[in-house]
């Protein structure tokens, strides 16, 4: 799925990281917040979908390859997380959704993608 | 803004160091402790021996261990020249003292020095027992030897990295409670490996392995040291983790997938779920773990590039 037929859908905003944005595709999601969950996982370029704002969800996100990380409940990233998914080129979006609406909204955009 | 009232210092904005130090470091921590006083019924001009003979400025008035006052060099000038030297300190001493607590914080006796312009303070304990005394030389000694030490620990901290054709080996220190700075080194793992031409399945075993190893000892560590050592003919990674304690103390319940001991506000940052050991363990081709009061050692390999690959 590309990320940005996926984005309007969300009423998602891209905060930081634009380097990496058009090109960049995932192929699961990932939810959660706790980072130790998320570094469990096998799969690389996943979408990583959390409510958690903090810097370490970008290190995570750059560790285990994943293509972007969404932030919902309309939490603000803090600058520092905004500047590390810069210098990492991984795109952090953000939206006032909540996590259940998000998941909701992806799982109907990639059965209409197909 | 978030100041400490006189002292300079912006809370907000300072380095998060030199604040946590001046909160950190308490009163009873800087004074000192050896006291020269003086009872109630001693004349002034005992008072002025004692100054004269351990170089101070000032002496306690002090009965049953108790403070009732103070007496200073302003007023033995006082007295010398109102000619009423040899009086008892109980008729001239200053009876209004202000006393520092001995738990109180550094800043706050800082603020205190600045708002009253005394050269020393009383310090009394909770039982209201003069304990020591406070002068601007004890806070300027503490703060030197404190500040040498948080230095010596930044200088230490910063990253010592080889880097040669054979390979590279890569350390940083870790800092108990330092999440800002944990990942730098599996960030930096992991460039090199991808420079390395290492496969990109592998590199993020190594990394993942290198950050759990590294959040690990800043959760639960005192601090510590992780290398990771990459030896490019074998493709052989090996990373250890080393920290000055308190230990785990049940070895086989840490390596327990969901087993914790974490407290909330570890979990509110996304980390604490019990899986930091057991998923190094899953990524690692070996995995070697030695745990004592003195501290945790953790040693575990990672085979890349093919030869005799694992994996």
């Amino acid at each position: 799925m590309k990320l940005s037929t996926c984005i309007q859908d969300l009423e998602a905003h891209l905060v930081s990281g634009s380097a990496g944005v058009p090109e960049r595709t995932f192929a699961h999601v990932v939810v959660s917040d706790l980072m130790s969950d998320v570094l469990v996982v096998d799969e690389d370029e996943f979408l990583l979908v959390t409510s958690l704002a903090s810097d370490q969800v970008v290190r995570t996100a750059d560790i285990v390859g994943a293509a972007a990380i969404l932030l919902c409940n309309g939490k603000n990233a803090p600058e520092t997380m905004k500047k590390l998914s810069d210098q990492n080129r991984i795109p952090l979006f953000a939206t006032p959704l909540r996590t259940f609406d998000v998941c909701r909204k992806i799982v109907a955009c990639g059965e209409s993608a197909g | 803004m978030n100041t400490l009232g006189p002292v300079p210092i912006d809370t907000d904005d300072s380095a998060s160091l030199v604040v946590e130090l001046i909160y950190r470091l308490k009163v009873r921590d800087v004074m000192t402790r050896e006291i020269v006083t003086c009872t109630p019924d001693h004349s002034i001009r005992h008072a002025q021996e004692l100054m004269r003979e351990h170089g101070i400025s000032g002496v306690p008035v002090v009965r049953s261990r108790r403070l009732v006052g103070i007496i200073s060099m302003d007023d033995v000038i006082r007295a010398l020249d109102g000619n009423y030297i040899d009086e008892a300190l109980v008729e001239r001493m200053t009876r209004n003292v202000i006393v520092l607590e001995d738990d109180m914080p550094l800043g706050f006796a800082i603020s205190y020095l600045e708002k009253h312009r005394f050269g020393r303070f009383p310090v009394i304990d909770a039982a209201k027992h003069l304990v020591g005394i406070l002068t601007s030389r004890d806070i300027i000694i503490a703060l030197l030897v404190e500040i040498n030490r948080e230095v010596t620990r930044l200088e230490r901290n910063q990253p010592t990295n080889e880097i040669t054709e054979e390979g590279f080996r890569l350390e940083y220190a870790t800092r108990s409670f330092d999440f800002e700075t944990a990942g730098r080194l599996s960030t930096e793992t992991k460039r090199r490996l991808t420079e390395a031409g290492v496969q990109r399945a592998e590199t993020r075993r190594v990394a993942v392995a290198t950050y759990e190893l590294e959040m690990n000892q800043v959760v639960h560590s005192q601090g510590g040291r992780v290398t990771v050592v990459f030896d490019s003919a074998s493709g052989l990674v090996t990373i250890s983790a080393v920290d000055t304690g308190p230990g785990i103390t049940d070895v086989d319940a840490a390596l327990t997938e969901g087993f914790s001991t974490a407290n909330d506000w570890i979990r509110s940052l996304g980390f604490g779920a019990g899986m930091g050991l057991p998923n190094t363990r899953r990524v690692s081709d070996s995995f070697e773990i030695e745990s004592s009061a003195s501290g945790t050692a953790v040693r575990v390999t990672i085979k890349t590039g093919g030869k005799g690959d694992a994996s």
